[in-house]
């Protein structure tokens, strides 16, 4: 049995608020209490992004919270998935073209799961993080290594190249 | 026997991992993660991207866990007890070396907090051991496994000092200053990733088998005392992580210096005097 047939059995969540008003994050809390219970799929609310596979990401994304956002989402080693949870997280919501506000997240790194609801229901982000594992299977680690700059032809294995790889692997078309 | 246990000593380590997440979670309610689920953990973080420091980092967590792996060898194979202790305090300090010599914040706090840990159970387990050395007339764990009486009966307040100070060394609260996780993020380990990880993440379940092994002493040579102390032992450290809140190190220290210390120290002084 191959190694990556277990990404999905234990997918550890690491829970960042970008600027929210702090309602989608009780509820991603309430996942993790008795009443919905994600620990049994294995799951855990590392706080760690260097052993994290999720990134949940909610609120709108604030001028001061860019840098993090981003800084996290590069320490985070692959194969990884990101899923925004909140309409703030996935547009901006309310907060949309306000003067501190810079819009959703998919602005400043590739998002693969949205989950809309103001605030995101329990059974919805578990849905999501659910849809966010099929993701994380099919994702490969070579996919996402960062190209090394060397004396190499440009055309071949460049990151755009993968990245059309990824998309007709993600979503055969 | 003895060789299997070693041998397959993390294996066992994970099982007990899984049982205690299960339990746990019965104890909140809540159904739990599988029993495997240490060792899904395990692979899966196998197959994600190495992220190292730098690679003194990586080589000093490897370290601790051959070292603990080392240490649990010579107590199951019956052998001095003060250069267990002392091994384990080897691989202890190997981690919080790992702690320091990273650049993070959190990584220093939790080396930081490791090593006032081990300022806290380190004395009570010497002077467990004198005392055990008191009674049997040997620092060996051999002569404590053939003592023909069980030594909890000699010693009930060095098994209350031990039963004190296993949830700092097992990392439960309310005295897991040292991992922390909702404060430091884990602390010492949070600057492992990938495959590097998995020695921390080992080491902790060979930390399982030593603390237990640890209990098992009390029982002597009787087997049947020896499991039912390791079932009592391992419910009430889960019902007591599960019903406290962490206390700050200050508190942990002097609880632990104060209370199990005394504890042990008195009845050490009973042991030399009867």
């Amino acid at each position: 049995m191959k190694l990556s047939a277990f990404r999905k059995k234990s997918p550890w969540i690491l829970h960042y608020n970008a600027g929210g008003c702090n309602g989608c994050d009780i509820e991603i809390l309430a996942c993790l209490a008795p009443k919905y219970d994600i620990e049994r799929f294995g799951m855990i609310n590392t706080g760690n992004p260097k052993q994290s596979d999720i990134l949940l990401v909610t609120g709108p994304v604030t001028k001061r919270s860019r840098e993090r956002l981003v800084e996290i989402y590069s320490q985070m080693p692959e194969p990884k998935v990101v899923v925004c949870c909140g309409v703030c997280a996935c547009s901006g919501g309310v907060f949309r073209d306000m003067y501190n506000c810079e819009g959703g997240v998919d602005q400043f790194i590739p998002v693969d799961v949205y989950v809309c609801g103001c605030g995101a229901r329990p059974e919805q982000i578990i849905d999501g993080v659910v849809e966010a594992l099929s993701i994380l299977e099919k994702k490969t680690k070579a996919m996402e290594e960062t190209v090394q700059l060397k004396n190499q032809p440009v055309n071949e294995g460049t990151q755009l190249n993968r990245r059309n790889t990824a998309a007709a692997i993600i979503q055969p078309q | 026997m003895r060789i299997l246990l070693i041998v397959f000593a993390p294996v066992i380590g994970g099982l007990i991992v899984g049982f205690e997440r299960i339990i746990r979670a019965r104890m909140q309610r809540r159904i739990g993660p599988p029993l495997f689920q240490p060792f899904y953990d395990f692979l899966k973080l196998a197959d994600k991207r190495k992220m190292m420091v730098h690679s003194s980092h990586a080589f000093l967590g490897l370290m601790h866990f051959i070292s603990l792996w080392f240490a649990l060898a010579v107590l199951l194979l019956g052998g001095d007890l003060i250069l267990v202790i002392f091994l384990h305090l080897l691989s202890t300090s190997l981690l919080i070396l790992a702690g320091f010599s990273t650049r993070s914040v959190f990584s220093h706090l939790g080396a930081n907090r490791t090593a006032i840990s081990v300022l806290a159970y380190e004395p009570v387990l010497i002077v467990i051991a004198v005392s055990i050395f008191m009674l049997t007339g040997s620092f060996t764990a051999a002569s404590v496994f053939s003592y023909p009486a069980p030594l909890l009966f000699k010693m009930p307040l060095a098994f209350i000092a031990l039963l004190l100070i296993l949830p700092i060394k097992m990392k439960k609260s309310p005295f897991d200053v040292a991992d922390a996780h909702q404060e430091i993020t884990g602390g010492v380990e949070l600057e492992f990733s990938g495959i590097f990880y998995e020695a921390v993440f080992t080491a902790k379940w060979l930390d399982y088998i030593f603390c237990y092994t640890l209990v098992y002493l009390f029982a002597g040579s009787n087997v049947t005392l020896g499991i039912a102390l390791i079932g009592f032992v391992f419910f009430f450290t889960n019902a007591l992580d599960n019903s406290t809140a962490r206390v700050n190190y200050k508190q942990m220290l002097r609880f632990s210096l104060a209370v199990s210390f005394s504890l042990a120290f008195v009845n050490l002084i009973i042991n030399i005097l009867l």
